[in-house]
């Protein structure tokens, strides 16, 4: 092999390598999925290790803490706030039995068509819409939420992947950095180092930001009334990390409630002003201290992003989509900066 | 079988006693201990490279400093073609680039085979979240060799300029 041929090969061999890495990957989606959560929480985790460690824990001893943590949560989860939980799905259920749904919902129709005949609401059927729904809910948690091997699976090993990126992880980060080329090696920390300013900061901030929405939310609905509070707050919190589409969904949970709930809109009011006011705290208070650096995109396509996201990955993918499209934001321009500035193109 | 091991053994012993011997003559780990020592090693990127192989070039983003455990490398300022400097073993360049991030001003080209340890921001910040106390007395250490750096740069400057000054005045 002559010298001028010898980068062409090497090229193309890595191209082939990681076009096969690639499509290995999309073989085993289950465990893309699961090292993807895992290697999320662990990330959100992180800060927490390195401030024990800057107390003089080791890191092994400052991960253990952290999950003996985690534990005590989940049994004060377990004894205090899992009872309430329960109670509210089982109400839920059984306020789902036919006769009462059928009550609630011909007498939210009846509210609709009287107040909204002005704009052509007639003839709703929601009746048949939701038990048509209920249906496609019921196959849904039948093959997804139901599929109790890969749910005990992902349960254990979740916390397990977790616990060695958090100990191991920048033995991990040092063993990528090894494989990479000498040229492309200060590059690829830089990169690395961008990616953990911008998009890093803006995942931890998500996550604090989705949790204090829920508590809040939590704390309204009770407040106002509404019957499984816990459970649309919870849904709130979770479903406020896909920003616009997230606080949009929980709030029409709640108002979709209390309309079934007292069968008029006065409850459904409180609610609108109650996440309003959420909202707004959100924004001018939460976000501004919580989400220090956000990875800086434009509302419309952060929306596109999300529906693609959705689209491919369904909810982990709408979770997701922002920061990865920050992420090939970061790598697109940095790279672009870098060869420009310094190669004069 | 023993022997293999024993073997092995001698040669990482080796190694990091090398690595040891270079980190304690750099300023900026010059005061510490073996502990502290050994959780700097572990945060260095061990880096081989070719004679004529380029390390960074003038331009590139820089993010840290290397340190020569073996070989040589020569400092090169592409527009004049002109050997700024030739380091060597126990050397180090770049680590102005710790604290900015600003382009190379020179490239780096390996002259022999060389093996260098590079420190770089990520791990010093990272290192200043964790261990602040360790954190705080390199970056101490590594202002105040840059100081030096530049009360030398100065000195050598105003020798320069102190002819040029003296035949001014003279004129």
């Amino acid at each position: 092999m002559n010298d001028k041929s010898a980068p062409l090969v090497k090229m193309t061999l890595s191209a082939v390598a990681a076009a096969a890495f690639i499509i290995f990957l999309f073989l085993i989606p289950e465990i893309v999925k699961l090292v993807v959560i895992a290697a999320l929480l662990s990330y959100i985790l992180d800060p927490l290790a390195n401030l024990l460690e800057s107390r003089g824990m080791g890191r092994t001893k400052a991960t253990v803490t952290i999950f003996s943590g985690i534990v005590m949560l989940l049994v004060i989860f377990y004894l205090v706030l899992l009872p309430p939980l329960f109670e509210q799905i089982k109400s839920l259920q059984s306020g789902l039995n036919p006769e009462q749904t059928g009550v609630m919902i011909s007498r939210l129709e009846n509210v609709l068509v009287e107040n909204l005949s002005f704009i052509g609401i007639k003839d709703l059927d929601l009746a048949g819409r939701l038990q048509g729904s209920m249906a496609h809910a019921g196959e849904w948690m039948l093959s997804h939420v139901l599929d109790a091997a890969s749910l005990i699976t992902s349960m254990i090993l979740i916390p397990f992947i977790v616990f060695f990126l958090m100990k191991d992880g920048r033995e991990f980060k040092r063993a990528f950095i090894g494989i990479v080329p000498n040229r492309y090696f200060e590059f690829t920390l830089y990169l690395l180092y961008k990616l953990n300013a911008q998009v890093g900061n803006f995942l931890r901030g998500q996550f604090i930001d989705a949790a204090i929405v829920g508590l809040l939310a939590v704390l309204a609905l009770w407040l106002i009334g509404i019957k499984y509070f816990f459970l649309i707050g919870l849904f709130t919190g979770i479903a406020n990390l896909i920003p616009y589409f997230g606080p949009i969904a929980g709030a029409a949970l709640a108002i979709i409630v209390s309309v079934l709930q007292t069968g008029g809109f006065e409850m459904a009011l409180y609610v609108i002003l109650a996440f309003t006011v959420i909202k707004l705290l959100d924004d001018a208070v939460v976000q501004p201290v919580v989400v220090a650096k956000s990875v800086d995109m434009n509302p419309l396509t952060v929306l596109l992003v999300i529906l693609a996201g959705g689209k491919l990955f369904g909810v982990l993918g709408m979770l997701l989509s922002v920061p990865i499209a920050g992420f090939i934001k970061v790598v697109v321009r940095e790279s672009i900066i870098n060869y420009r500035k310094y190669r004069a193109i | 079988m023993s022997k293999i091991w024993e073997n092995i053994f001698k040669l990482r012993r080796k190694q990091t006693d090398e690595i040891d011997d270079i980190l304690v003559k750099i300023p900026i780990f010059q005061d510490l201990n073996s502990r502290e020592l050994s959780i700097i090693k572990r945060i260095l990127h061990k880096r081989e490279y070719k004679a004529k192989e380029h390390i960074f070039n003038e331009g590139d983003v820089g993010l840290g400093m290397y340190i020569i455990v073996r070989g040589c490398v020569r400092i090169v300022c592409d527009q004049e073609n002109q050997i700024l400097a030739e380091l060597c073993e126990g050397d180090f360049f770049g680590e102005l680039s710790l604290l900015d991030e600003a382009p190379r001003s020179a490239t780096a080209v390996a002259k022999t085979p060389c093996v260098l340890l590079c420190f770089f921001k990520p791990e010093l910040l990272d290192l200043l979240e964790r261990n602040p106390k360790l954190g705080s007395r390199v970056l101490f250490k590594l202002a105040w060799t840059i100081g030096e750096r530049l009360k030398s740069t100065n000195e050598q400057l105003r020798a320069l300029s102190g002819p040029d000054r003296q035949n001014e005045s003279k004129s």
